[in-house]
């Protein structure tokens, strides 16, 4: 056979030009493979037939108990996002404050926050960020510590005989955190009672007057300012 | 016998069946919500995003973040993202009206973002985090972004922008030199660096809408005991 | 068709029906040759640029520093261009020679105008390639699965709507009065796909919906695109060659109808278990956890039925390349579907949402399942439409044996990492730093791109072959398929 049949690529050239035992050569791909497939006519057996009806029944009951007030309309389904929901047993905020332990939350803020600079032990780093761990600033004086956290600290501050030089941001009214009372309360409590530390626990009340009495500061504290204070 | 009609309509009612279901039903269900007005603050909910940060989310958009970080919260006692600090409670649809397109995401290589403003509201330690991840938080497999910055000659007064990097990683090892401005050159995040800093500080669902309280009961007794002993007086 | 009993007549002057069938499939096989062959050349190559991305993606997960200061090579920028590579460029691409060509067959009709189509390809790739430059360039719309530019959108319908539209013409024109099961699929596939993708592109890119109905789009149009578009097309082709490279009979008629309906009825409401826990309506999860769970009854269906097909040839899987990487895929597919279906449980996907374990699931499926069923496919179809064998058997072998070994390494390292990492996601009081979860993941992230390389080994001798293949002259005698190795006693067609 000659290369000029291969290079043309309509199929019925090919075709007229082929003899019978060409056609067969190049065809042999062809030749050789099975029957086009076709389908056999097996029952479906009753077992199966049963394990459907099953997944059936389980996902319905599946669908009734976690419907999420699907039943109430899809406009007042679509506010809830809770699927064990139910109208019947709900009671809508009643305002009741929850009584929280600070040591839980407070611990939770603490890693999600300042365990970024002041490590999730309280050591710090070393020549970076202070430690909390057995820290004077910490532990003693309330007015001190509360200061620090509403307004940040700036410049050298030693602490148990190293200097460290940098930046605590503020946390109070007018800062980008703007944490509430309840948050600073529970973060302070938290750090002065956790890690061997041990000193009183923060109130509300505390935090409050000291917001007052300094009013909308906007620039951090400095450690001769704080040392100033009782 | 010609079945060929009889699989088009079945074909189609397939998939007309969840069209109408998820799509359609969940438009016509909540697909105009709106913005709440609080007596008692003076101010409308979700707060509208300032233009800097939907520049900013654009940028999010761009470089893919989404591909490593989520920004929605799961509810108390489904996961443990409230118990980690990645929010107060969990997400609702409302909190997400205000953005053209909602980035909910479905990785967490990183952490959540959805409140990372409530939580990391310094822009410094973004910025750092963001020209070289080691070195706010090392060991992180996060990609530096240093090609949102820019090092440049220092002519006449340095930027008020400019970036003070610290001299070495936590564990002491030095930064590259490569990373690091020379002197007489500064470093400063271009206006892509700012705006996707921007929309990041501006990422927290603080107000709680009347339908996060839209949980099963058993939820908040759960809630309240994990959270006992309690103390009076705090 | 009177050239076909033309053919015939030569070929056999007693002219036995099966030799007319013979004649007609050469002259349907021709007639698909240039369109099929634009279709893979055009996939292979696909493949191998997503297979780049692949790599260096995996390798900026545990080495962040590896081409940090590439802004086109960002992780978030190249992950998203292997994604739309081997789906859009590869995956689709296969997909749709192997569905022109089992539909031509089936439908026993001439494929009429081929150079429309071979235009209409032309469009979808060039589309393909602005939207993946786009994407690296930084115009990703980060919508998943969805994350090409908005200006290739109009490029990418018009050649879609083309090549839909000639594969229903191809069936309406056929003379096969029966329609074969793999033709549902491929039918319904084609007539799916358009729906989602344009809903989809309306309701999140150009009048884009409010809040988290867009989520809800995006997962009812993302996990549909694997459901009915990937998935049938799979499948139709695991029902065509099963039985064609075994020459025996699809076991039951009823098992397939079953496992069609059921698929199509449930499989479109599973997407939104990707949303579990998410701020969207409980009962719309609900909904989509049910559905995800209906799904073991086609999955189950489906699986009965190939297995008995194969049932007492199982010795053919030594010798056929085609029967050993379609068997893969269709137990792959087994394996992956009740993965998923065991996914959407509210407390399982508790853990495995939002990890690695996941990114794991989807390339059991795409890759495991489908990739390996087109792998099989192209290695029959290659010689029907180049009339010569493939090159090299141990290339074939290769081939296998790296993906397979592959993938399996792949799915493993991540099911364990993922799931590690989602215990310690959930774990508070022993993993309160983030940095110790991220820690946890990276031995395996790290085996992720060994495997990684296994795989690429395995498409490079796909790729070699098959551009061997392309240009190697064709022999002057009649041939022997290439097979793994050569029976004794059975003759095996590919």
């Amino acid at each position: 056979m000659s290369d000029d049949n291969y290079k043309k690529s309509d199929p019925k050239i090919e075709q007229a030009a082929a003899s019978d035992e060409q056609i067969q050569e190049v065809h042999s791909v062809l030749l050789r493979e099975k029957s086009e497939p076709s389908e056999g006519y097996s029952p479906i057996p009753l077992l199966l037939l049963g394990f459907v009806s099953t997944m059936i029944f389980v996902v319905s009951i599946y669908f009734i108990h976690n419907r999420g007030g699907f039943t109430s309309g899809i406009g007042e389904a679509a506010m809830i996002y809770d699927e064990r929901f139910d109208p019947k047993l709900h009671r809508p905020d009643t305002g009741v404050v929850k009584v929280v332990d600070p040591m839980v939350v407070g611990k939770r803020t603490y890693a999600q926050v300042c365990a970024a600079c002041h490590q999730i032990n309280g050591a710090g780093v070393p020549n970076g960020f202070p430690p909390l761990v057995d820290s004077h600033w910490v532990t003693g004086s309330e007015e001190r510590v509360v200061r620090i956290l509403l307004h940040g600290l700036s410049g050298p501050v030693e602490v148990n005989g190293n200097v460290y030089n940098g930046i605590m941001p503020a946390f109070g009214a007018g800062s980008a955190y703007n944490w509430d009372d309840a948050k600073i309360v529970y973060v302070l409590t938290y750090i002065r009672n956790e890690w061997g530390n041990e000193a009183t626990a923060i109130t509300p009340e505390q935090v409050t007057a000291i917001r007052e009495a300094d009013g909308a500061r906007s620039t951090a504290m400095s450690a001769d300012e704080l040392l100033a204070l009782p | 016998m010609n079945r060929a009609p009889l699989i088009f309509l079945g074909v189609f009612l397939a998939l007309a069946f969840s069209w109408t279901g998820i799509v359609l039903t969940n438009q016509v269900a909540y697909g105009n919500l709106t913005p709440i007005y609080d007596d008692a603050e003076e101010k409308i909910f979700p707060e509208a995003t300032p233009g800097v940060a939907q520049r900013g989310q654009l940028v999010y958009q761009d470089l893919g973040c989404i591909y490593c970080h989520t920004q929605q919260v799961r509810r108390l006692g489904y996961g443990s993202d409230i118990e980690r600090g990645w929010g107060e409670r969990q997400s609702v649809p409302r909190d997400y009206i205000r953005e053209k397109r909602v980035l909910l995401g479905t990785m967490r290589t990183g952490p959540d973002l959805r409140n990372i403003g409530a939580r990391q509201a310094d822009s410094t330690w973004h910025l750092l985090h963001l020209y070289d991840p080691q070195i706010t938080s090392q060991g992180s497999v996060m990609p530096p972004y240093r090609f949102l910055f820019e090092m440049r000659k220092i002519v006449g007064e340095a930027s008020p922008d400019a970036m003070n990097l610290p001299s070495s990683y936590v564990d002491g090892t030095p930064l590259p030199p490569h990373s690091v401005p020379t002197e007489g050159y500064e470093l400063v995040p271009t206006e892509r660096a700012k705006s996707l800093v921007a929309y990041l500080i501006n990422l927290k669902d603080t107000y709680a809408y009347p339908e996060t309280f839209n949980v099963f009961p058993e939820e908040e007794a759960e809630a309240e005991q994990s959270e006992a002993p309690a103390e009076e007086g705090h | 068709m009177a050239s076909a009993l033309r053919i015939a007549q030569s070929l056999d002057p007693s002219t036995s029906p099966t030799s007319v069938s013979r004649a007609e499939l050469s002259e349907i096989d021709a007639s698909t040759k240039a369109p099929a062959l634009f279709f893979l050349i055009s996939s292979v190559l696909w493949l191998l640029a997503g297979t780049a991305f692949a790599l260096i993606s995996s390798f900026k997960m545990h080495t962040p520093e590896f081409l940090g200061d590439y802004e086109w090579l960002t992780f978030g920028r190249v992950r998203t261009a292997h994604l739309n590579t081997v789906i859009y460029g590869w995956s689709v691409n296969a997909a749709f020679a192997v569905a022109f060509w089992l539909m031509a067959r089936l439908s026993r009709s001439v494929l009429r105008h081929p150079t429309l189509l071979f235009v209409a390809g032309a469009f979808w790739n060039i589309g393909v390639s602005i939207g993946i430059f786009g994407i690296l360039r930084g115009d990703s719309t980060s919508i998943e699965w969805l994350e090409m530019p908005s200006y290739v959108t109009p490029l990418l319908f018009v050649a879609y709507a083309l090549i839909g539209a000639w594969a229903i013409i191809t069936f309406r024109f056929g003379k096969s009065k029966h329609i074969y099961v793999s033709q549902w699929y491929i039918l319904a596939a084609l007539f799916w796909f358009p729906w989602l993708y344009s809903i989809a592109q309306i309701m999140m890119i150009f009048e884009p919906a409010r809040g988290t109905v867009q989520a809800l789009v995006n997962w009812w149009f993302a996990h549909n695109i694997l459901g009915l578009w990937f998935t049938p097309i799979g499948l139709a082709a695991v029902y065509y060659f099963l039985p064609k490279v075994l020459g025996k009979p699809i076991h039951s008629y009823y098992l397939s109808v079953l496992g069609f309906w059921s698929l199509a009825f449930f499989y479109n409401w599973a997407g939104v278990h990707h949303l579990i826990g998410g701020p969207v309506p409980a009962w719309v999860l609900s909904a989509g956890i049910a559905a995800s769970f209906m799904m073991v009854v086609p999955v189950i269906v489906t699986s009965i039925n190939h297995h008995m097909t194969m049932v007492g040839s199982f010795s053919a899987l030594k010798y056929s390349p085609t029967l050993r990487f379609i068997v893969f895929g269709a137990v792959s597919y087994t394996l992956t579907s009740l993965q998923g279906s065991s996914m959407a449980i509210r407390s399982w996907s508790e853990v495995t949402h939002f990890t690695h374990y996941t990114i794991g699931h989807a390339h059991w499926g795409m890759y495991a399942f489908f990739t390996m069923v087109m792998f099989g496919s192209i290695y029959y179809i290659m010689p029907r439409l180049m009339l010569k064998e493939w090159p090299s058997a141990a290339l074939i072998s290769t081939h296998f044996w790296a993906t397979s070994i592959g993938i399996i390494i792949y799915v493993a390292a991540l099911s364990i990492g993922g799931v590690l990492q989602g215990l310690a996601l959930n774990d508070v009081e022993n993993y309160p730093v983030f940095m110790d979860i991220v820690e946890l993941t990276k031995k395996y992230l790290l085996s992720r791109s060994y495997a990684g390389i296994l795989i690429t080994v395995g498409h490079l001798a796909f790729a070699v072959n098959f551009a061997w293949m392309l240009i190697a002259p064709r022999a002057k005698s009649s041939t022997a398929p290439t097979l793994f190795r050569n029976p004794s006693s059975m003759v095996i067609t590919r």
